[in-house]
């Protein structure tokens, strides 16, 4: 468990010391890239909470990413084009002040998980999975054929939303403002998973048949877990079309909350840093042997399979190992 | 009935036409050990079930402290006061053993909810999880992971998970199963010594436990009670020797 803190120490460094080369060497293409890495980690980070750490295998998540990136697009859209979004109870016409959008974004994605949770959470196993699926699907099909906002083919913004006082188009910037983010929901998931709440979920996940005979209300341990978790994944939503300037359906679609769960699983179930890492990695592939062959997926799956039949536990845990054979 | 803590009605369950349990009635009075024996499958687990409320009953009613409990939920009735222990032991096996002792003190601290407050830095819970520790003989082994000890050590766990939760009453399924002497004779004193507080309902098959510790006993066959009495009585009973004891005790 040390290595793999001290390899967690180095993560760090690296978000820190990859960008500000990119930038010192005039290469943004590598900002770019590592901002996209700390965006997906954080995404992986709130799937974690609920996958990882109490059990609940959501194949749904896509549905607060996207959320989150289309009130963002939305939002942002409306106040570019100094149009009025809607009138009642009161005009507005969105805005590009991030420091608005966030809490607009939390509060969302936070209650479309309450409503995804409070009906899913009754259900477990393959049909909590299908449930969590279906929803998103639904949303999939909705921005899809929504052509007030793109439809099909998504919605463009043409100016990054900003913050008082900093420029936040200079690639570098707008890295520094996702990494402040990841910093802090590392900080939150570390706190949630090391208190009485957490050890509750994380007991939850291992027998919850128990956990109920102590009196604890599971129903309501998993549905707070839930809703921190679609939270904080829609947090990152907002942050990918800040980025990308640009959202569509792609990032409701099945496909995004099969990637999120793969980060998981690559860097490491219930470990706090294994989502980050497995967003690398998986960036890093794409980027590599995507330059080779259209079809790189190919190789992601058949690393998948390896993992999961000789590490399992995620990459991080290849770290925990080495300890014990050290000792 | 005042002096009754807990008081099951003509509890019936049927899976089809298959009566697991048949119009049972049973209590459980303060200050007591009330075993229920009888052969595999005559239907003690189900009732433990009912009583907890994981197990919905056709038809019948239970009281709990003059409370009517009957349409709670299980966590409902556990919050109340009905603590009990699986007959398969029931762990979080990736928790230490005192980490379990501690989440089952969470809610009756009311710090299930408590969102960013490090558990680890709570004396008041570890202390607390300390002592019930020590009272089942597993404080050298408070840091082993509940999936490591001993099948022996984990059925005294069971037990502590049920204690912290310091309930109107016990409900033991099996709680000696696969103890050593020691072991059991440390049951044995420790259920004495909780009854007062505490009185159990106690499924055993370790007769001689039973005997030890019972104020009453009830014989359960093919889902019915068939008779209740002291140990003296149940010992002499004809049809409990035909159904379950034999005639070599």
């Amino acid at each position: 468990m040390i290595v793999e803190k001290i390899f967690n120490k180095w993560i760090l460094v690296f978000l820190f010391l990859i960008p500000v080369l990119g930038f010192i060497f005039e290469e943004p293409y590598y900002i770019t890239l590592t901002t996209k890495v700390v965006i997906l980690g954080i995404a992986g980070i709130g799937l974690n909470l609920a996958l990882g750490y109490c059990g609940l295998i959501s194949f749904g998540h896509a549905a607060f990413f996207g959320l989150g990136g289309y009130v963002t697009g939305i939002l942002s859209f409306h106040a570019l084009n100094s149009e009025i979004m809607f009138s009642w109870p009161f005009v507005t016409s969105g805005s590009s002040d991030m420091l608005v959008i966030w809490p607009i974004v939390i509060l969302s994605s936070a209650f479309l998980a309450l409503i995804i949770g409070l009906l899913s959470l009754r259900t477990t196993g393959v049909y909590f999975i299908m449930i969590t699926l279906a929803f998103a699907q639904m949303l999939y099909f909705f921005a899809i054929s929504w052509p007030n906002y793109g439809g099909e083919d998504g919605l463009s913004i043409y100016m990054r939303n900003s913050l008082p006082m900093i420029n936040t188009m200079d690639p570098l910037t707008f890295y520094f403002i996702c990494l402040c983010w990841l910093l802090i929901v590392i900080f939150i998931s570390a706190k949630l998973i090391n208190s009485s709440f957490g050890m509750a979920f994380q007991a939850i996940k291992q027998n919850e048949e128990r956990v109920k005979s102590f009196g604890i209300e599971t129903f309501k341990v998993k549905l707070l877990v839930f809703v921190i978790s679609g939270t904080i994944t829609g947090l990152a939503g907002s942050l990918y079309t800040d980025l990308n300037r640009f959202i569509s359906p792609s990032v409701l679609n099945w496909q995004m909350s099969g990637e999120i769960m793969v980060f998981v699983i690559l860097g490491g179930i219930a470990r706090l840093y294994g989502p980050l890492v497995g967003a690398a990695f998986f960036i890093v592939l794409e980027q590599t042997l995507g330059s080779y062959t259209e079809n790189w997926q190919f190789w992601l799956g058949l690393i998948l399979i390896l993992e999961i039949l000789y590490v399992r536990t995620g990459i991080l845990s290849l770290f925990e190992k080495k300890l014990k054979y050290e000792k | 009935m005042k002096n009754k803590i807990l008081n099951i009605k003509n509890l019936s369950k049927s899976y089809g036409a298959f009566k697991v349990t048949n119009e049972i009635t049973i209590d459980l009075h303060f200050d007591e050990i009330h075993a229920l024996i009888g052969p595999n499958g005559a239907g003690k687990s189900t009732l433990i079930k009912q009583i907890v409320g994981s197990v919905k009953h056709d038809i019948g009613s239970i009281i709990l402290d003059q409370e009517d409990i009957t349409d709670l939920t299980d966590v409902e009735r556990a919050k109340i006061g009905i603590s009990r222990t699986f007959q398969v032991s029931s762990i979080i096996p990736q928790f230490t053993a005192i980490d379990n002792i501690v989440l089952s003190l969470l809610d009756k601290s009311s710090k299930t909810f408590q969102l960013f407050k490090s558990i680890s830095n709570n004396k008041e819970l570890y202390s607390n999880a300390k002592k019930i520790l020590k009272e089942i003989e597993l404080l050298e082994k408070s840091d082993i992971s509940a999936s490591d000890l001993s099948h022996g050590d984990r059925r005294k766990l069971e037990v502590g998970l049920a204690l912290a939760m310091d309930p109107k009453v016990f409900l033991f399924d099996e709680p000696m199963a696969g103890l050593d002497e020691s072991g059991t004779n440390m049951m044995i004193n420790l259920f004495k010594k909780i009854k007062s507080n505490s009185p159990i309902l106690l499924i055993e098959h370790d007769m001689d436990a039973v005997f030890a510790l019972a104020d009453r006993v009830s014989v359960i066959n093919y889902g019915k009670i068939v008779a209740t009495g002291t140990v003296d009585e149940i010992r002499k009973n004809e049809l409990v020797r035909d159904v379950y004891l034999g005639y070599e005790i």
